[in-house]
């Protein structure tokens, strides 16, 4: 069920409700939402925070690791932190942020409205994104750089994260900085949930500062591409004839 | 043409006023009139201006309430835009 728009949250976001595109109907859907983040280090936490006070209904935080010294570089996590799980820490850092957020671990098996990824390994976030788009759920995908970096927004249906991604980088570790790059990348999430309109897809890239952005496009023979009606019907025969055998 | 209302705001100062304006408006038609009460001063100017920013329609300002208490809030009737104008 979801909330009402009460009095005070209302108050709470007053200013957000005033953005292009989400309004009253826009909140509501944040409201009702069911967020994973897949990683909760440094650089995701400004990410977490900016989704917990934009007023999402429920953050699953999906990060199996403990908090590194490194973390404390970031927004959320205090010096006495490092060594615990990283989802507890964080929820702990986030639950003081707002009364209007449940902020949970990621349920095994838990159907989110939509997922953003601060992967740590380019491998887990392809494999994340797969997972997502197999789902059908709506997707950001975000790869820190420096102080910079990329994120790439996938709407159901919009050419996958492989399709969208920038194929070569210098490889610099994420510093602190790209703190900025997440926040965007959350931003770009909740305007996925606000507006189920959306979609393009599109690829944002942050370097010093300055941001560029280009709609993705499809590589050719991607098995992100629709399927033709007869096709996906044999997909789901050969699909229900793996689950029998 | 039908209306809604009417919202009082009088004990709402910026941007509240027009935040829940707004809000009543996107639950509105298009075409319907919302008849909203502001306090005097800037959320009396500053609505109405928004309003029409939005793209919706000031059909009137005018003081409210009795004799001798005009000119402490205002009665201000907005009808709705089109959705295209009203969400841009």
């Amino acid at each position: 069920m979801t909330p009402e728009l009460t009095e005070d949250r209302i108050a709470r976001w007053a200013r957000q409700l005033l953005v292009p595109g989400f309004g009253a109907a826009g909140q509501e859907r944040l409201m009702a939402a069911r967020l994973r983040v897949v990683g909760a280090d440094a650089v995701a936490g400004a990410a977490l925070v900016y989704l917990v006070q934009a007023g999402v209904g429920t953050l699953w935080i999906d990060d199996p690791d403990v908090v590194a010294p490194a973390d404390l570089e970031g927004w959320l996590y205090p010096p006495g932190s490092v060594g615990q799980p990283r989802a507890q820490a964080a929820i702990e850092g986030l639950a003081p942020l707002s009364r209007f957020v449940s902020v949970a671990p990621y349920p095994m098996g838990g159907v989110p409205t939509a997922t953003l990824i601060c992967a740590s390994s380019t491998a887990q976030a392809v494999a994340s994104a797969e997972v997502a788009r197999r789902a059908g759920v709506p997707h950001v995908v975000m790869e820190a750089e420096g102080d910079g970096g990329t994120f790439v927004s996938v709407p159901v249906g919009a050419p996958c994260f492989s399709c969208g991604r920038v194929l070569a980088g210098t490889g610099r570790p994420p510093s602190p900085g790209a703190a900025a790059l997440a926040a965007l990348a959350a931003q770009e999430l909740l305007q996925l949930i606000a507006d189920a309109t959306q979609k393009d897809g599109r690829r944002v890239e942050l370097l010093r500062g300055i941001g560029s952005s280009r709609l993705t496009v499809r590589l050719p023979g991607c098995q992100c591409a629709p399927k033709p009606p007869r096709e996906v019907a044999q997909a789901d025969d050969d699909e229900a004839g793996d689950t029998v055998g | 043409m039908t209306s809604a209302g009417p919202l009082d705001l009088r004990r709402y100062a910026c941007p509240i006023t027009w935040v829940k304006t707004r809000i009543a408006l996107e639950r509105l038609a298009v075409g319907q009139v919302l008849e909203v009460w502001l306090p005097a001063g800037e959320p009396a100017e500053s609505v109405p201006r928004s309003a029409a920013e939005d793209g919706h329609r000031v059909v009137a300002v005018e003081p409210l309430g009795r004799a001798g208490a005009a000119g402490d809030a205002y009665r201000v009737l907005v009808e709705k835009g089109t959705p295209a104008a009203a969400l841009a």
